[in-house]
């Protein structure tokens, strides 16, 4: 435990440092970061993260967009070799995330940074994550209080087998059985977190559960697409939609408070650019930093929206 | 440059040989014989990697080439399959599915159900074999439409795809099937790329030397005329579909390797990767004319190109309107040269 604190306190340290020195500086002149699908806003927020903080720093990043294929992704990391990176940040794209990035990056001697999750089997020098149990417990605990505890609910998952997938299901679940008057009557599961798939699940729901009170969408996306899908069907009025992840869009349709969308959890993905890079200096200086950093999200409402779309944390 | 010339003269001789009926033709149109009227794209190559070669300093090196190799290693085992259906008037649009289809039983046959490797290879082929060969007869028996035959398939095989596990991915091979992706023997060859060059070799034989690849060009170009020179149409049209289902599904194998994980929801979209090599390697999407040797051009076409603009960290976003302004391109020279004649 105390290697790990002073390890942190190397870590800050050198970027407190970094701060005013140049890039030669702090060890690392070129930062790869491969991202599975920039549409997401989640992830790029994170690669804003990255950049915005290793500009500050001189220091070059690559982007590469693996546009959610995990195939394209293992092409695009052997190109980020090829140009010569001195570490690379890596948030695995598709459901079964490849180790052979991790791998390859390894054999050359480049710290790995994971985001968001890591490769069964082959985790890089640190994984930074947004927690989701305790988050996710915080959303659905706050929708089952809009409706005073009882009635029935449903979910709308991400994509089937991925780590956030399974925690927010974890976590929701928790506050579900918490409550016995809540009822969870039915639950589907998008492909691609997309709002589309959100819509058109959210409506058929409705169509077999029309007196559904509470929707949880795994993700800003699924949740925006569903409460569409609830003011569609004339339903507003009734029913509570809570995401996750605190996407610009959503943040900004929760400060106008105009939907049946009305809480979700803000991860902190600018933090986590930030964390990435500096964990990447830290290993390059051979600190010690932990094997998992994992910043909270914040539960937000119609009340404390605003102050994030101003500043995204 | 030089010794591109003479290795096209030298295979050059045989082709003339082979062709036979097209003799006339070769005598003018030595060239873009050889690569099935393709010698636009076989010069936009070479001129792309000349571009990359001074544009980057990390390009013109044998370790990207042969990064390059790997990465077009599924696309390219997959247009060959997709070549031989377009050849004979055709289309395809379930291989990507039908890849993720022989993914998924194969992680199922050797991960859940704990068999050999090579047993779970076999039942993964066999499978896609299936998906072609009921495309294959839906096409010629039920007179549907290639392009409704094979877009049922590919939703058909999607689904089973994520049947199988509920949706979920799965992990666990054997180590020696991820290093045959990444371990090259003799510094030179993955297993997986040795598997898609045997694949090229094996094709451009089949359709040069074979009666049976001859008659694909007769079929594309005719199929009642076929049918009258004797040819058997439905049986060949049949065995092309399950071909390049297989290829697929062989495609998947190797996915499965580079990626030591399945997952259902992987090859979205593919067959139109495939389909663009297709077009951009000189072959009609009207059949008859082209070949492999084209598609292999138009492959690597892709492949340089992706891998060129990663090199040169061009955005994402503008990667994808460059690539689709080469396909234009490609396309619009082929048309022009078509009609110049």
């Amino acid at each position: 435990m105390k290697s790990i604190i002073k390890a942190v306190f190397a870590a800050t340290a050198i970027a407190g440092i970094a701060g005013t020195a140049s890039a030669q500086g702090v060890g690392i002149e070129k930062i790869g970061l491969a991202v599975p699908n920039l549409q997401a806003d989640y992830f790029n927020q994170i690669k804003l993260g990255v950049e915005g903080y290793a500009k500050k720093l001189g220091i070059e990043v690559i982007t590469v967009d693996a546009k959610g294929d995990t195939n394209t992704q293992v092409s695009q990391v052997q190109d980020l070799l090829t140009q010569g990176i001195d570490a690379f940040i890596y948030i695995p794209a598709g459901a079964a995330a490849a180790t052979v990035p991790t791998r390859l990056a390894r054999a050359e001697g480049i710290p790995v940074i994971n985001v968001d999750r890591e490769p069964e089997g082959e985790p890089g020098d640190t994984v930074i994550y947004g927690e989701n149990i305790l988050s996710s417990y915080e959303v659905c605990s706050h929708l089952i209080g809009l409706a005073e505890g009882k009635g029935k609910m449903v979910i709308i998952h991400g994509q089937k087998g991925t780590t956030p997938e399974v925690q927010r299901y974890e976590g929701c679940k928790r506050a579900i059985d918490e409550n016995p008057g809540i009822e969870l009557v039915d639950q589907q599961w998008t492909q691609m977190w997309s709002p589309d798939e959100g819509f058109s699940i959210g409506q058929n729901m409705l169509q077999a559960h029309p007196d559904v009170k509470i929707i949880f969408g795994q993700a800003d996306a699924i949740a925006m697409g569903a409460a569409k899908a609830v003011e569609g069907a004339g339903l507003s009025d009734q029913i509570f939609v809570g995401g996750y992840d605190g996407d610009v869009a959503a943040l900004e349709s929760l400060a106008k408070c105009d939907t049946p969308f009305i809480v979700t959890a803000t991860q902190s993905t600018q933090a986590m650019g930030v964390l990435a890079v500096n964990s990447a200096i830290a290993v390059v200086n051979d600190a010690v930093v932990p094997v998992r950093q994992i910043p909270n999200a914040v539960l937000t409402t119609c009340e404390n929206a605003q102050k994030f779309v101003e500043k995204h944390p | 440059m030089e010794w591109v010339g003479s290795e096209l003269a030298q295979t050059d001789v045989g082709d003339t040989v082979a062709a036979g009926g097209e003799q006339k033709e070769a005598g003018r149109f030595k060239l873009s014989n050889l690569f099935g009227g393709s010698t636009g794209p076989l010069l936009g190559l070479i001129a792309l990697c000349i571009v990359l070669s001074f544009a980057t300093d990390s390009f013109l090196s044998l370790r990207n080439f042969l990064n390059i190799l790997d990465q077009i290693t599924v696309l390219g085992i997959i247009a060959v399959g997709m070549t031989f259906v377009i050849l004979i008037g055709g289309i395809d649009l379930s291989v990507g599915s039908v890849l993720a289809l022989s993914m998924m039983v194969l992680g199922y046959l050797n991960i859940v159900a704990g068999m050999p490797m090579g047993i779970a290879i076999i039942g993964a082929l066999a499978a896609s074999a299936v998906v072609g060969i009921v495309a294959g007869i839906l096409i010629t028996e039920f007179k549907v439409p290639a392009f409704v035959a094979t877009l049922a398939m590919m939703s058909i095989a999607r689904g089973l795809a994520n049947m199988i596990t509920d949706g979920s991915q799965l992990i666990g091979f054997p180590p020696w099937f991820n290093l045959s992706a990444i371990i090259r023997h003799g510094g030179f060859l993955t297993t997986t790329v040795a598997i898609m060059l045997a694949v090229f070799v094996v094709a451009i034989l089949f359709q040069r030397y074979r009666a049976g690849g001859r008659s694909l060009y007769a079929i594309g170009g005719n199929p009642e005329v076929a049918r009258l020179a004797g040819i058997n149409v439905k049986r060949s049209t049949v065995l092309v579909y399950m071909f390049c289902a297989m290829l697929a599904g062989l495609a998947g194998v190797t996915l499965a390797a580079r990626l030591d994980a399945v997952q259902p929801s992987i090859g979205v979209a593919y067959e139109l990767d495939a389909i663009a090599a297709v077009v951009i390697g000189g072959t009609s999407l009207s059949g008859g004319t082209g070949g492999v040797g084209g598609t292999i051009i138009g492959v690597l076409i892709i492949g340089v190109l992706r891998n060129g603009l990663n090199l040169l960290s061009v955005s994402p976003f503008l990667q994808s309107v460059i690539i689709g302004l080469v396909i234009v391109l490609a396309v619009a020279a082929e048309t022009f040269k078509h009609r110049k004649k």
